[in-house]
């Protein structure tokens, strides 16, 4: 994406990263000690009703983030209520039987908190950022809202059109969101990993107070729920207030498993899309195993060295020396059913993307053949490292990286162990990755680009409509 | 790692737009601030004989050290006729430098985990990044060598020149929004500083030379123009003996950086319309000239714009999101430099609403002119103010921009430790004493629309008289600022 982008992926990119210590200042520059520190500092617990509550006190500043990991987003959707996992984080804000829509964010902003959520195709977060003087009224807010959530007809309506109009930023009005969306769709032929987390257009209109009813009562239970708390709080302190706000919430049925597996692909797909284009862009999606496989950290590894930074290869080969494309980037996306690894590529105007595609193809075939250097492995090591310390290094990052550990690996104490896990990543296991993850039959190739009648130069008057 | 995202809302869209000039690295993009109990870091500042002010605050919580510099006299400077020339410059500075050629450079960073970052400000060049504290040799010797010794070859200029033109075109494609606060900025200031886009345009990158780019850095660059500030994982002395020595040979610039004179505000209403055929939502940008950094109705002012523009339950948020379902967001913020930036609101629908949004808009403008800010929000926008600033300066790479930030505008720590306390003083007469003074009227105002033309056009023009111009024009503004 380029750098002026919000990406369509802009919203929360939550990064795994890989975890060096650096105690060995003054040493050479190669990961060593392997050990994070804080551990002793995180307490959990599990409520009656099933909820899990994970604290971790960092008095750093007089604030607490408060992370509410629940376990649905679009893959939990069927034909039909796309985007209802979204649209039901939006109406979480909207209204109880005790509260008015919209007095959820008036009183939290009045004792100083702010609030935002986020939905995947996985999981849907609750986030609220708040001074610990307003502790007491969080729990109550997000107790209200799991027990009592109501809906108004009226701000059914209205959200709607709030949330097309995100649709419309990030999807119709972007050619990124565009084909990202198509080459998703176009990826699975079972999964309900095809489906938009926004929605599809005519389900974002058609969506029915009973749609939202029988979501809430199916899903949002709270033993399908992760609580992260960090920041200026005891576990105590934290553990009697979910105990006193939380606990009461009857536990219910879990959610029905996603019962669809995909099916395995035994042949390239393409997808075309014709929009005005200045800069054509190329998308190559790679079916990939699921975020808790053991070969996550060798391709997450595998990814950083073929685009992480300006040394990466593909960077260095498609973007400095062949000058075919402005920007490239890859990444893993991780989720609890195996999902998809993407190489993106913004091309220049008038690029030929035939020629792109050869040449990309022929860098993955020779990683697959020949693997990656030391020096590049060790780069990607380091990169994580520093990610990874930078996350850690507010209590934002550590909520979203316990979270991360605890819903997506099983287990938030990974997280002071992946150092040692990625540390341990060898050149044969990236290779060994390679081999999995860039196999032809297994992908996806979107491209979009100008219809052929659309004028190519800069600054010519474009056609008057865009499918 | 991408698990792909919906958020509730954009937080870029909401979140504090204070930066002034200097802001550009995300961590100072809210300037420093705090509560009444936020103090700032100990930390040792010094200046070599050449000039270069140097501070360092040791904050041991990671094993990081965050570095955020300045060189005064950044997009001001750039010629006239070729805006662009500071941003290449800042782009360059890591792409070829002492004994690095830029890959060798990217290798040194990138290698040991560490970034590096520059980029062209109205007022000056910034560079920021991190490196692992066991890498503090490497990272002196590589800012040095940016600073100090940047290469700006051929090959390399041409290149990433070239690519910076593609990148506003993609932008084009897939990013409107972002774009409307440049045609925003172009369209108010005109040939002022403050409006020049300052990454350039497609056309006038085109122009710009190699020998633009090495002047630009003979006459701006120079010690005595610039400070850097380490916060981390640091020890005080080994670093000052290392800088004093990297950069002790470092000589003063030719002159001192062009003065900015403020920019006149506008009186009436006009408006720009960019053409998007196809568009299914109109991106606007409505401004007038606001307040600079030394602003003495600063506390109230960040207060009243909270209320109006600046969190989830805002005035233009509920008005446009919340009670009308009419946008995903809508927000309002100052930016402020040493002479007043732009106020500015900003806000998307689709284009069939693009008249009741903007209706709906101006109305929120016109009430918080006229009818007077009841005590409780007040109090609420102090809460929220209060309770929210101290998750902006917790990172060692907050303080290293929030003190680089002090150091720009020549403020005292009190600008931080007195913040709190005066917020909690600020009362009724103060916030519609500013409200007076720094929100515009709505019949103030240029009107910046990005959208289908062919269906807004009449809409556009209910606004004020209408220049248009297309998106895909090659500059910023519906001519090259003379």
């Amino acid at each position: 994406m380029s750098k002026y982008s919000l990406g369509w992926a802009l919203a929360s990119c939550v990064l795994l990263g890989l975890n060096i210590s650096a105690s060995a200042a003054g040493k050479p520059a190669t990961p060593a000690a392997t050990r994070v520190p804080g551990l002793d500092q995180v307490k959990s617990t599990t409520l009656a009703n099933g909820m899990k509550v994970i604290v971790w006190t960092d008095r750093d500043i007089p604030n607490v983030a408060l992370y509410n990991w629940v376990h649905v987003g679009s893959r939990n959707e069927v034909p039909g209520i796309t985007g209802l996992a979204h649209f039901f984080e939006h109406m979480m804000f909207n209204g109880t039987s005790k509260r008015t829509p919209g007095e959820f964010d008036r009183l939290m902003e009045a004792q100083g908190g702010s609030n935002n959520a986020s939905t995947s195709d996985n999981v849907t977060i609750y986030m609220d950022w708040i001074p610990r003087t307003a502790l007491d009224l969080v729990f109550d807010l997000e107790s209200d809202r799991l027990s009592n959530l109501s809906f108004d007809p009226k701000v059914i309506e209205s959200e709607r059109g709030v949330v097309y109009s995100e649709r419309r930023l990030r999807t119709e009005d972007s050619n990124e969101g565009f084909l990202a969306e198509q080459v998703q769709a176009t990826a699975y032929v079972a999964h309900p990993y095809q489906f938009p987390t926004v929605g599809w257009p005519a389900d974002i209109q058609g969506w029915t107070i009973e749609d939202l009813q029988t979501f809430f009562k199916t899903n949002y239970a709270p033993n399908n729920c992760t609580l992260v708390l960090v920041g200026d709080v005891s576990s105590e302190e934290a553990f009697a207030l979910a105990k006193k706000y939380l606990e009461p919430i009857p536990r219910q049925a879990p959610p029905p498993k996603v019962r669809t597996t995909e099916p395995e692909q035994l042949g390239e797909k393409r997808v075309a899309v014709a929009r005005n284009a200045q800069t054509p862009l190329l998308y190559v999606a790679y079916k990939s195993p699921a975020a808790n496989d053991p070969q996550g950290p060798a391709i997450n590894l595998l990814m950083s060295i073929l685009a992480g930074g300006d040394s990466s290869r593909l960077h260095r080969l498609l973007v400095e020396e062949k000058k075919i494309a402005i920007d490239v980037s890859a990444s893993f996306q991780e989720g609890f059913d195996p999902s998809l690894s993407w190489v993106q590529l913004t091309l220049p105007e008038g690029a030929n993307p035939a020629e792109v595609e050869q040449a990309l193809d022929a860098a993955l075939d020779l990683v697959v053949a020949q693997g990656v250097t030391d020096a590049e492995l060790t780069r990607a090591k380091n990169q994580y490292a520093s990610s990874f310390w930078k996350q850690l290094a507010t209590i934002n990052g550590k909520a979203e990286l316990l979270g991360s550990f605890e819903v997506y690996e099983g287990d938030y104490k990974k997280l002071f162990d992946s150092p040692a896990v990625y540390e341990k990543v060898t050149r044969e296991d990236v290779l060994k990755a390679a081999g999995l993850v860039f196999q032809k039959n297994h992908r996806t190739v979107g491209l979009l680009q100008s219809p052929p009648q659309a004028p190519a130069a800069a600054g010519a008057p474009a056609p008057e409509s865009k499918p | 790692m991408k698990r792909l995202m919906t958020t509730r809302f954009a937080t870029a869209l909401l979140a504090f737009a204070l930066g002034g000039a200097l802001a550009g690295n995300g961590a100072a993009a809210a300037e420093a601030d705090a509560t009444p109990g936020v103090k700032v870091p100990a930390n040792t500042r010094f200046v070599l004989p050449n000039g270069l002010t140097v501070i360092l605050v040791p904050k041991k919580d990671v094993p990081l050290i965050a570095f955020s510099g300045f060189i005064r006299g950044g997009a001001l400077a750039d010629p006239v006729d070729k805006p662009g020339v500071a941003s290449l410059v800042a782009g360059l500075l890591d792409r070829g430098a002492g004994k690095r050629s830029a890959y060798e450079f990217a290798d040194a960073v990138e290698g040991v985990g560490g970034t590096f970052t520059a980029g062209a400000t109205a007022e000056a060049i910034t560079v920021y990044g991190q490196f692992l504290a066991r890498d503090r040799a490497l990272l002196v010797e590589l800012l040095s060598d940016a600073l100090m010794r940047p290469h700006f070859e051929a090959d390399e200029f041409s290149s990433y020149r070239d690519r910076e033109i593609e990148f506003i075109k993609s932008a084009k494609d897939s990013d409107p929004s972002q774009l409307v606060g440049i045609y925003g900025r172009a369209a108010l200031f005109g040939a002022h500083p403050y409006g020049r886009p300052q990454g350039g345009s497609e056309r006038s990158l085109g122009t710009i030379t190699q020998g633009d780019v090495v002047g630009f850095h003979a006459a701006n660059f120079g010690a005595d123009r610039t400070t850097l500030v380490f916060a981390g994982d640091l020890d005080a002395k080994w670093m000052k003996q290392t800088l004093t020595t990297a950069f002790s040979g470092w000589a003063k610039s030719k002159a001192a950086p062009a003065q900015l004179k403020p920019a006149p505000r506008v009186s009436g209403r006009r408006v720009l319309l960019i053409d998007s055929p196809g568009a299914v939502q109109t991106y606007f940008w409505l401004g007038n000239v606001g307040v600079d950094r030394r602003y003495s109705g600063r506390p109230a002012l960040d207060l009243v714009n909270t209320l109006y523009g600046g969190r989830f339950t805002s005035i233009l948020n509920t008005e446009l999101r919340i009670k009308s379902g009419l946008s995903y967001g809508a927000s309002s913020s100052f930016v402020r430099g040493s002479v007043p930036g732009e106020f500015s609101i900003r806000s998307f629908t689709q284009t069939g609403t693009t008249g009741q949004a903007l209706d709906l808009t101006l109305q929120t403008l016109e009430t918080l002119k006229h009818d007077a800010l009841a005590a409780e929000m007040l109090e609420s926008s102090r809460a929220y103010v209060l309770g929210q600033y101290p998750l902006r300066l917790e990172t060692a790479s907050n303080w290293a921009a929030a003190l680089a930030d002090l150091e720009f505008y020549g403020l005292g720590k009190d600008y931080i430790e007195g913040y709190g306390p005066a917020l909690t003083k600020v009362d009724l007469a103060e916030t519609a004493a500013v409200t007076a003074d720094a929100f515009p009227r709505a019949a103030d105002l240029v009107v910046v629309l990005i959208g289908d033309a062919a269906k807004i056009r009449e809409t556009a023009a209910r606004y004020g008289a209408v220049t248009e111009m297309k998106l895909s024009q090659p500059d910023f503004a519906p001519a090259p600022v003379p």
